[in-house]
């Protein structure tokens, strides 16, 4: 079970420490790229390679950005979007982590509960689009149901990773020094887990705002989804754009805030505090 | 007649997917308080079965072991053990001070005495101004030394060490070794030593007892008659120590032949 981590999970003690990390060589790079990226959506409509109607240059979605940006309205749909993504994500973490080490710590549970979190899980949390808008209609609960089965797998997969890679030495000492079942947990099995926690809390994260943004779109739930729709609908290309913008530029934002937090949660870890010269 | 720790008749099987493996047969000592006893055996005999026995971290199949009279069936409060994997068995989230204290606080020690404690036995492994830093930010003699420092501060009545010091590399091992001879000397605690290296038992030991192979039993034990102050340069080259860790090398082959003394 080891070994089943996704990549991104596993500790990255056997890369040098500086290739994650961009230079300025790198950084100017990236830089140029997007330059390029931006030009192209520029140019493209411009030269009439494809319809302005359906793909505006960069520059009026840009103009109907700042537009956005100026309306009040927009700033509402925004504050519901990241409720319904910041809700759900708490509720589900809360709840994925708990589910987990109680998992871990009473063994029957595990053995009772494998094939039945390996049958839920691989529903599509759109698939009960139709059930959350039976039970809550357009209401912020119907965005929650589904940002909240989403995420909890992520969160409750990795936990249950986590509390398996527990080392037996780690663990006998623990035991040899009369730590009780609980102070184990608080101290070997949850400190074991945190990567994993934290991995499974980024996935969430992300898997969360997307869930949120299309229970929006497709339930009209109100949020920058809903807005989307709105703006699809009235033909309102280039704010349809910019919305999506947004969208993008917060998905963004949380990935670089859930990195920086697992950063500073995991010090100590080997894939963060790299090779320690001795 | 006890001993501080008496272990008899122990037997441990481990049982599983239709293997039977007999890892110990029947073991009986005891060590006194006080003692430095070294437990040396041929591998793969059973010592760290043993070892797991002693700490209540294992349940024997038959037999028992005693610490002060009282059957030991968990993890006993007089008991510490140091274990052979000193970077697995330290925790890289928690400060070396950190990891010194957590034992502590099982015992719901008053802060002040922790620190105390901590501070104590950190000094006494030479370690004093390292309660600050990661156990990875250590040498690997450094870590044991903290391990060690761990299992001081949780003031033991008899301290477990299981092969602690195979890891390490010559040099660091010596100053260890005299390290566990200064600390037995000044504070008078009981030890049992576990190890697989011949040498070793003879010069820490002041006593040791041979394991056979196997299904495991009592080999011999035998008195290490040499002065109590030792030292690495002059102990080894002395003729007693030479004749003591041949005797011990003997029985060790003769086990390894499955030979029975007395038989």
């Amino acid at each position: 079970m080891k070994h089943t981590r996704p990549d991104d999970a596993r500790p990255k003690s056997t890369r040098p420490r500086q290739a994650g990390r961009p230079g300025p060589a790198n950084a100017a790079l990236g830089a140029a790229g997007l330059a390029g990226f931006l030009a192209l959506c520029e140019a493209v409509p411009r030269l009439g390679i494809v319809s302005e109607d359906y793909f505006p240059p960069l520059s009026r979605i840009a103009d109907a950005l700042v537009t956005e940006l100026g309306d009040r309205t927009f700033w509402t749909a925004l504050g519901d979007t990241l409720t319904g993504w910041a809700v759900g994500l708490a509720i589900a973490v809360t709840a994925g982590i708990l589910a987990g080490v109680g998992i871990a710590v009473v063994p029957f549970l595990r053995e009772a509960t494998a094939s039945t979190i390996e049958f839920l899980r691989p529903i599509p949390s759109v698939a009960l689009i139709p059930l959350a808008v039976l039970l809550y209609g357009t209401e912020l609960r119907s965005v929650l149901l589904l940002v909240v089965y989403a995420s909890f797998w992520q969160v409750l997969i990795q936990v249950l990773y986590g509390v398996q890679d527990v080392d037996p030495v780690a663990e006998e000492t623990a035991r040899s020094y009369g730590l009780g079942t609980w102070a184990r947990v608080r101290h070997v099995l949850w400190p074991t887990a945190l990567p994993y926690v934290m991995t499974g809390v980024r996935l969430a994260a992300a898997v969360a705002l997307i869930l949120a943004v299309t229970a929006e779109l497709v339930i009209g739930a109100p949020g920058l989804g809903a807005r989307i729709m709105v703006a699809q609908t009235s033909q309102a290309v280039p704010e349809m754009y910019a919305l999506v913008v947004v969208t993008g530029a917060l998905g963004l934002v949380i990935n670089v805030g859930a990195r920086t937090v697992e950063r500073r949660a995991l010090a100590w870890h080997q894939s963060v505090r790299g090779e320690v010269a001795v | 007649m006890h001993g501080l720790l008496s272990v008899s008749g122990l037997k441990k099987v481990y049982e599983g997917s239709g293997r039977r493996v007999e890892a110990v047969r029947d073991l009986t000592f005891t060590v006194d308080a006080g003692e430095l006893v070294c437990l040396v055996g041929p591998s793969g005999c059973g010592k760290t079965t043993l070892l797991k026995c002693m700490a209540g971290l294992l349940t024997p199949t038959s037999g028992e072991v005693l610490l002060e009279g009282r059957p030991v069936s968990g993890p006993p409060p007089g008991m510490a053990v140091v274990f052979q994997e000193y970077g697995r068995s330290l925790f890289p989230w928690m400060r070396v001070g950190e990891n010194v204290e957590l034992p502590l606080k099982q015992k719901q020690l008053s802060r002040q005495r922790r620190r105390a404690l901590v501070a104590d036995a950190l000094e006494s492994v030479g370690l004093g101004d390292a309660a600050g830093a990661y156990p990875w930010q250590l040498s690997g003699g450094m870590q044991q030394r903290v391990a060690i420092a761990r299992a001081l501060a949780y003031e033991p009545d008899v301290l477990l060490m299981d092969e602690p010091f195979a890891a390490v590399d010559a040099q660091t091992r010596a100053d260890l070794e005299d390290l566990v001879r200064g600390l037995w000397r000044d504070r008078g605690i009981t030890i049992l030593f576990v190890t697989h290296d011949i040498d070793e038992a003879v010069y820490l030991g002041e006593r040791v007892l041979i394991l056979s192979a196997s299904p495991t039993v009592v080999q011999e034990q035998l008195k290490v008659d040499l002065p109590s102050e030792r030292d690495q340069l002059h102990t080894r080259v002395d003729p007693r120590f030479a004749e003591l860790r041949t005797r011990v090398y003997e029985q060790i082959q003769a086990a390894k032949r499955g030979v029975v003394p007395g038989a």
